[in-house]
């Protein structure tokens, strides 16, 4: 196997892993801050809201991330009457599975987070006369990120390997060219690189959330 | 005249009656003990002086206003206001671990009376030299000591000028060789004249420090009065067998 080979199957590898990155980062920019408004809902006193927002998380985490997909890319729109609105380009009706869904599980992060903060540290802001917002911004919310964060980082490098999943709706990401490879050429190293680059993208995760943890933490 | 006011105070959490019929009043300038043993209501009592609990009867006056009256209460601005009169310091510290022991001072006054930045610093200055620890000012509170936590929860309190400082068993979580410290800082706002509640299992302290020892047991206060009367002459059995128990 020459060196050329490798170059020549690694150029459209990293092409895919291009969109895989890009669906990474959508997907963490905006389900991480949806998943925090899912998880006040969860908490919020009105009880319709809180309902819905239970109903979505457990609708978001208790069926398959590719159920959710195909039906984002093929179901909507054979909806009768308002089907033909909701056609939309695969990638962004990938982009909306996966932001839903991981919304879903960073609320439960989340919750488990404030759940985990001290009930002394809001009796505290309260005797110190700070209001619920207050409290929330400056108490809760830095507390609940710091205890969140392991939890936020594992559930990331799940995403990472998750985005292979857009295979099935075929948008082209890094396992869609290593399969064309290896079906092409009838040759396994393909998916050795694959494999690589994956294992790379995941390093760089878990160091960047090392450092995070590192800046976080309360020492 | 009397800063803190209580009268009938009843508290119950479901069937459990923990506070049954307290009555009784704190000056200003006042130091005032309560002890007893663990589920006599001591804290329960503490803590709805700040509206940490909520009574279900009587009265609680604080500098003239009614925190609650006859078990009920007024709205949430007005409830803010009174006790803004109090401070209070925890067993726990309850310190905010993500800020620095500065941020910890300023952080109420700032938010809350908005006080400009160079007045919060001169004041978290003087309130770290009161109790010791000037040199801790940029340490986060994981890196301290309990008795140093304490201290610093201390100067937190005293940063929002209360009129009154409850104490809610401020020893009670430390290392027996670390007590001093604290308590040590509690007698100097004694000596300047500081109004103080003071639960605690102290009985050195309640009796050096203390103007009034009140001693509480199953909801009730069962006897008070000075230190000597308490703790060298007690007149109810429960009280007698209690100090028997805590006190040589």
């Amino acid at each position: 196997m020459s060196f050329e080979y490798f170059i020549s199957i690694l150029k459209p590898m990293l092409t895919g892993a291009q969109m895989t990155l890009l669906l990474f980062f959508i997907t963490i920019v905006v389900s991480v801050p949806l998943g925090f408004v899912v998880m006040l809902a969860q908490k919020s006193a009105f009880k319709p809201l809180s309902w819905l927002a239970h109903t979505f998380v457990y609708v978001m985490r208790g069926t398959p991330l590719l159920l959710q997909l195909i039906v984002v890319c093929f179901g909507l729109p054979v909806l009768p009457g308002i089907g033909e609105y909701l056609v939309l380009d695969r990638f962004t009706a990938a982009s909306i599975a996966f932001i839903l869904n991981y919304a879903a599980y960073f609320a439960e992060i989340f919750r488990g987070g404030v759940l985990a903060i001290d009930k002394g540290q809001y009796e505290a802001a309260r005797v110190l006369g700070l209001n619920k917002f207050q409290t929330l911004i400056k108490i809760v919310i830095p507390q609940m990120f710091r205890i969140a964060l392991p939890s936020l980082a594992n559930e990331s490098i799940t995403l990472m390997k998750d985005t292979a999943l857009i295979y099935a709706v075929a948008v082209p990401e890094l396992l869609h060219y290593a399969q064309t490879a290896v079906n092409r050429d009838l040759n396994f190293f393909p998916f050795v690189v694959a494999g690589a680059i994956y294992l790379l993208l995941t390093a760089i995760l878990t160091f960047i959330f090392k450092l995070l943890e590192r800046k976080f933490s309360f020492e | 005249m009397a800063i803190i006011k209580i009268d009938g105070l009843k508290k119950s959490f479901g069937q459990n009656e923990v506070l049954k019929n307290i009555t009784f009043s704190v000056e200003k300038n006042e130091v005032v003990a309560v002890i007893g043993p663990s589920g006599s209501g001591k804290s329960t009592m503490l803590r709805s002086l700040v509206h940490l609990e909520e009574i279900n009867g009587g009265s609680i006056k604080i500098g003239g206003a009614y925190l609650a009256e006859n078990g009920k209460y007024p709205k949430a601005k007005e409830i803010q206001k009174i006790t803004a009169k109090t401070g209070m310091v925890f067993q726990h510290f309850n310190l905010f671990p993500h800020f620095s022991v500065r941020e910890n001072l300023e952080m109420a006054p700032k938010l809350v009376k908005k006080m400009a930045k160079a007045d919060l610093h001169r004041m978290s200055d003087d309130y770290l030299l009161k109790v010791g620890l000037s040199d801790k000012a940029d340490a986060m509170p994981g890196s301290l000591s309990g008795g140093q936590k304490q201290r610093v929860a201390i100067a937190r309190a005293l940063m929002m000028r209360p009129e009154v400082l409850l104490f809610d068993e401020p020893t009670s979580a430390l290392d027996p060789e670390l007590t001093g410290e604290v308590l040590n800082v509690m007698k100097d706002l004694a000596k300047d004249d500081m109004t103080m509640i003071v639960v605690t299992h102290e009985m050195g302290f309640a009796k050096e420090v203390a103007d009034r020892v009140v001693f509480m047991d199953g909801g009730e206060i069962v006897e008070q009065g000075t230190p000597a009367q308490i703790f060298d002459n007690p007149q109810h059995p429960r009280t007698q067998a209690f100090l028997s128990k805590n006190y040589q």
